[in-house]
């Protein structure tokens, strides 16, 4: 047994120690925002956030985070409001900032690698608020295992999305 | 009981009928169709003609309007990723009903039991919009004549706007026309359900004139996009069923093996997992997933397959091609833009430009690896919960590998990873391998493919190689083009693990098929440069790769990918154009201009020229270079139509020559589909179209040994990351006088090839004739 602290639930977990996150988050917690793209480390479709850093869930044995601080897109709303002090009735009824702008600037396509994508985005601007394009693009290209893909070819969007996501936070709401 | 009177009235061609409902049983009917709360939520649909789908010939199947004025639309395209059917689809409906975009609050799409059309997601606003907008059209001629009715005011005379009709100083609203009652709207169809084409509408109902439009052209937001970036969409492989198993599947070891012996499970480290065998196709089924792919790969490595080597292996694909291949048997096809006497002019021409072109196989590589869900239930009837290309033809295709009827078969639609393409039309395997897991345990099956079973085992993009002949007069004036395509059958239909299985599928491609699964190698590129006197195209097929040799009979299966067949005819005849504007000493811009007459042709190009920045001279520049460890800059340009849309785009690059690596730097692209529905979302589309050009032109070559695919997973495999990405220009040219909506992305990734080729001629003053670009073969090629 495995105790998993997500989205600021705790949870114990019945399955093998080497079991991927991944499998666990989606079949057993149903939390369903972390994709299967490789199973390999090699795309970021499956990441989710620990302790604040973006991990590749597909290839992250449950042992090894047990204990840790796992945030899914699920529980970016919440980190969002516990970071700004809102109330629980506030807290319900908004999205991350990132997530506010990937719909704002319609970013996804077939939106598949989108949740790496935004958790890669949410992980770049807790440590840089005001990240320049060569920033950005460093961050989705080198930062992580791998770079996080998209076959879409919605990069561009991905920066804009970025970029007005910074801005939100910067305002505060 | 209820009471009812029925009487038919005219509408356009089609029948309106109408039965009075009262009370009935506590429960009220109201709106236009068979239409209840639960129904509002997408439950209880009627169905009539073949059983498990609606009646296509009932106006309610594709369009219902409520009593509280919303609307609900169903089409059998299954939405591919662009969110067409939230954005584009609704807008052509709420255009034609003159109702507001957000009465529109339920979009049905490619469930096989609540959709009345089928198809394929393709082509979305050419060939997928006639049957939604023709729904709509004849729905609102039938409303009018109910408003006439009731209001007592002569057709002509009425007016409606946001789905209010008034006339003689009356009015009423849709909900209020359609209140209490249950209307029944015939309308005409034709086709064949399960067929790639689906069916179709037949008839002309009078539609909204363009000038009238104030929805289409609007950049609403894709309504289904808020839900995925809040993890609150329900995707493919998100779906679970009770008591359902995880499975993978052990693959062949090679394309043309089959099965020695399977594998059995070490019950002592997975006690719950199971092997499953039919024919060749070996599957492994857990009730933990973890435990199914650890199990899979313990059985997978004592598995036992027979030995084959079939395929040439990439490095000699193309002699393999150019000289083994058979490209007697299937019959030459000839373009109708073909003309003149292209021989004698060739032969007397002032100068000549001849050469070959090749294009490597390329994967559909989704994010996301092909996944299913099957449940095969006791009775015969099977479900499946998948993303598919075209739900209602997969439905005939598992129906024909059971045996069995497809009124025994539904097929559930989820949004799922984008595949660009068919490769997953039912071919790739899942949902197949699946139904066949499922049958074999009565138990629900979800099949996942990994990432190696997607590089794999799935269908590629046909590889080609093209010969290009033009003669040029004395003044640099093309005389004579002549362009012969040889392409392998790039549309098998087949799923894989029907045919791992032994069971009955469509036939593999042959000279006559019987879908369109064919050896004929069609003309896919439509001629443009029509002011050029004499012309040929002739387009050569063959069987697939290793298809005759295979004891599977699969060899490297191809199929469909983003402007099918088209790009691998596009690459090389606008490479060939801008070859002979050198050899005419010529912008290569301006030579297409000084080679065509249509003017929305020149326009796209012109578009470019000012948006780019394009310097007009000759290429390559002076300064032309194939040495030095300093990058080198030059630019290209490509043009393209396909479904009624005309395309052009500048790619400005740098190379280094030292290493081989070509960067696109700037990537301009005008884009004229005629009437833009919705520009936003049209942008986006094109700029992800863009990136996977800068993917064509620059990285993805399928590689294979005279076994298999050695490329597995994004190392082998890579395509572009955020680093790669060009500044991108798009400019959309809405010509509303065209009259139609032209294609959509589709064709923004086929540009960046012959464009990018161009622009390394120029600044290297050396053509590659061959893709991908990328460093190593760049490198070399730069030395000869």
């Amino acid at each position: 047994m495995v105790t998993l602290n997500v989205n600021g639930v705790r949870h114990e977990v019945q399955a093998p120690g080497d079991t991927p996150l991944l499998y666990v988050l989606r079949n057993d917690l149903q939390l369903i925002g972390p994709q299967f793209g490789c199973g390999l480390a090699q795309c970021g479709a499956c990441s989710v956030l620990v302790d604040g850093k973006e991990s590749r869930s597909c290839v992250t044995s449950i042992s090894d985070v047990a204990n840790h601080e796992i945030v899914t897109l699920e529980g970016l709303p919440d980190r969002w409001a516990k970071q700004k002090g809102l109330s629980a009735e506030q807290a319900k009824n908004t999205l991350h900032p990132v997530q506010q702008a990937w719909i704002e600037e319609q970013t996804p396509q077939c939106g598949f690698c989108q949740n790496g994508m935004m958790i890669k985005a949410t992980e770049l601007l807790e440590s840089n608020p005001n990240p320049s394009l060569a920033q950005i693009k460093d961050a989705f290209t080198n930062s992580g295992p791998s770079p996080n893909l998209c076959r879409c070819g919605t990069y561009l969007a991905i920066i804009q999305a970025v970029q007005n996501a910074a801005t939100i936070m910067a305002k505060g709401r | 009981m209820a009471t009812m009177s029925e009487r038919p009235t005219n509408s356009v061609g089609p029948t309106l009928s109408r039965r009075q409902f009262v009370k009935a049983g506590g429960a009220l009917f109201v709106g236009f169709g068979l239409v209840g709360p639960q129904i509002l939520k997408g439950a209880a649909e009627k169905t009539s003609s073949l059983k498990n789908s609606l009646d296509p010939t009932l106006g309610s199947s594709w369009i219902e309007i409520h009593a509280d004025n919303t609307v609900l639309i169903r089409t059998g395209k299954s939405d591919f990723g662009q969110g067409s059917t939230f954005t584009a689809y609704r807008q052509i409906v709420a255009e034609e009903l003159s109702v507001p975009f957000d009465a529109i609050t339920t979009v049905i799409a490619g469930h096989t039991d609540r959709t009345p059309d089928g198809s394929g997601a393709f082509d979305f606003l050419g060939h997928g919009t006639p049957n939604i907008r023709k729904a709509a059209a004849y729905t609102y001629q039938a409303l009018l004549d109910l408003g006439s009715e009731k209001l007592k005011v002569p057709k002509d005379k009425l007016s409606v706007q946001d789905g209010v009709i008034s006339g003689g100083g009356k009015s009423i609203s849709y909900g209020d026309l359609v209140k209490n009652q249950e209307l029944k709207l015939t309308i005409p169809v034709k086709g064949d359900l399960t067929s790639i084409f689906g069916l179709t509408i037949d008839g002309d109902p009078p539609m909204k004139p363009v000038s009238q439009y104030k929805i289409i052209g609007k950049s609403f937001k894709n309504s289904v996009t808020s839900s995925k970036v809040a993890a609150k969409e329900t995707w493919a492989t998100d779906v679970r069923l009770p008591g359902m198993l995880h499975a993978r599947v052990v693959h062949p070891k090679t394309l043309g093996s089959t099965l020695i012996s399977a594998g059995k499970v070490d019950k002592a480290k997975f006690p719950n997992s199971q092997v499953i065998v039919k024919g060749n196709l070996v599957g492994v089924v857990a009730p933990n997933e973890w435990e199914a792919i650890q199990a899979a790969e313990q059985v997978a490595a004592e598995t036992k397959w027979t030995a084959w080597k079939g395929l040439p292996g990439n490095a000699k694909l193309y002699k393999h091609l150019r000289e083994e291949a058979d490209w007697t048997t299937a019959p030459v096809q000839k373009s109708d833009a073909s003309k003149g006497d292209v021989g004698p002019v060739l032969a007397a021409a002032t100068k000549k430009h001849s050469a070959t072109y090749q294009l490597s196989y390329m994967k559909h590589a989704p994010i996301g690896p092909t996944m299913a869900l099957a449940d095969v239930k006791s009775d015969g009837m099977v479900h499946i919960y998948t993303h598919n290309q075209n739900p209602q033809a997969l439905r005939g295709e598992i129906a024909m590998m059971l045996g069995t009827t497809p009124d025994h078969v539904i097929v559930h639609s989820y949004p799922g990873p984008g595949h660009y393409g068919r490769s997953n039309g039912g071919n790739a395997g899942a949902e197949d391998e699946a139904v066949l897991l499922s049958q074999a345990v009565g138990k629900p099956v979800r099949v996942q493919w990994m990432r190696s079973d997607d590089m794999q085992w799935s269908t590629q993009a046909a590889a080609a190689y093209s010969d290009v002949q033009i003669g040029l007069d004395d003044k640099g004036k093309m005389t004579a083009y002549q362009i012969d395509h040889y392409m392998p059958a790039m549309q098998d239909d087949r799923p894989i693990g029907a045919v791992l299985a032994g069971l009955p599928t469509m036939s593999a491609p042959q000279v006559k098929s019987d879908s369109v699964t064919s050896t004929v190698n069609g003309i896919e590129d439509p001629w443009v440069y029509k002011p050029i006197a004499n012309v040929i195209e002739n387009g050569h097929g063959t069987f697939q790769v290793g298809q005759k040799d295979s004891p599977l009979a699969v060899g490297l299966r191809d199929h469909s990918m983003r402007t099918p067949g088209q790009f691998q005819q596009n690459y090389p005849r606008e490479l060939a154009i801008s070859e002979a504007a050198a050899l005419a000493g010529a912008d290569a811009l301006q030579y297409r201009i000084d080679h065509l007459s249509e003017e929305r042709a020149i326009g796209v190009l012109k578009a470019v020229r000012d948006a780019s920045g394009w310097d007009t001279r000759p290429s390559p520049r002076r300064d032309a270079a194939a040495n030095g460890s300093d990058p080198l800059r030059g630019r290209g340009v490509s043009l393209m139509l396909r479904s009624g849309t005309y395309w052009a785009c500048a790619c400005h690059i740098a190379v280094t020559p030292s290493t081989g690596k070509v960067v696109v730097e700037k990537y301009t692209i005008a884009v004229d589909p005629g009437i833009i529905v919705n520009p936003a979302q049209l942008k986006r589309q094109v700029e992800g179209g863009a990136v996977m050009g800068v993917s064509h032109a620059l990285f993805e070559e399928v590689m294979f040994d005279e076994s298999g695919i050695t490329t597995d997973d994004w190392t082998s495999y890579p395509i572009p990351t955020m680093a790669d990405v060009p500044e991108i220009k798009v400019v959309l040219i809405d010509n509303v006088k065209v009259g139609a909506y032209g294609g959509g992305s589709e064709a923004a990734n086929a540009l960046a090839a012959p464009a990018t080729a161009a622009a390394l001629h120029d600044a290297t003053g050396k053509v590659m004739r061959r893709l991908p670009m990328k460093p190593a073969y760049v490198l070399d090629f730069l030395k000869t």
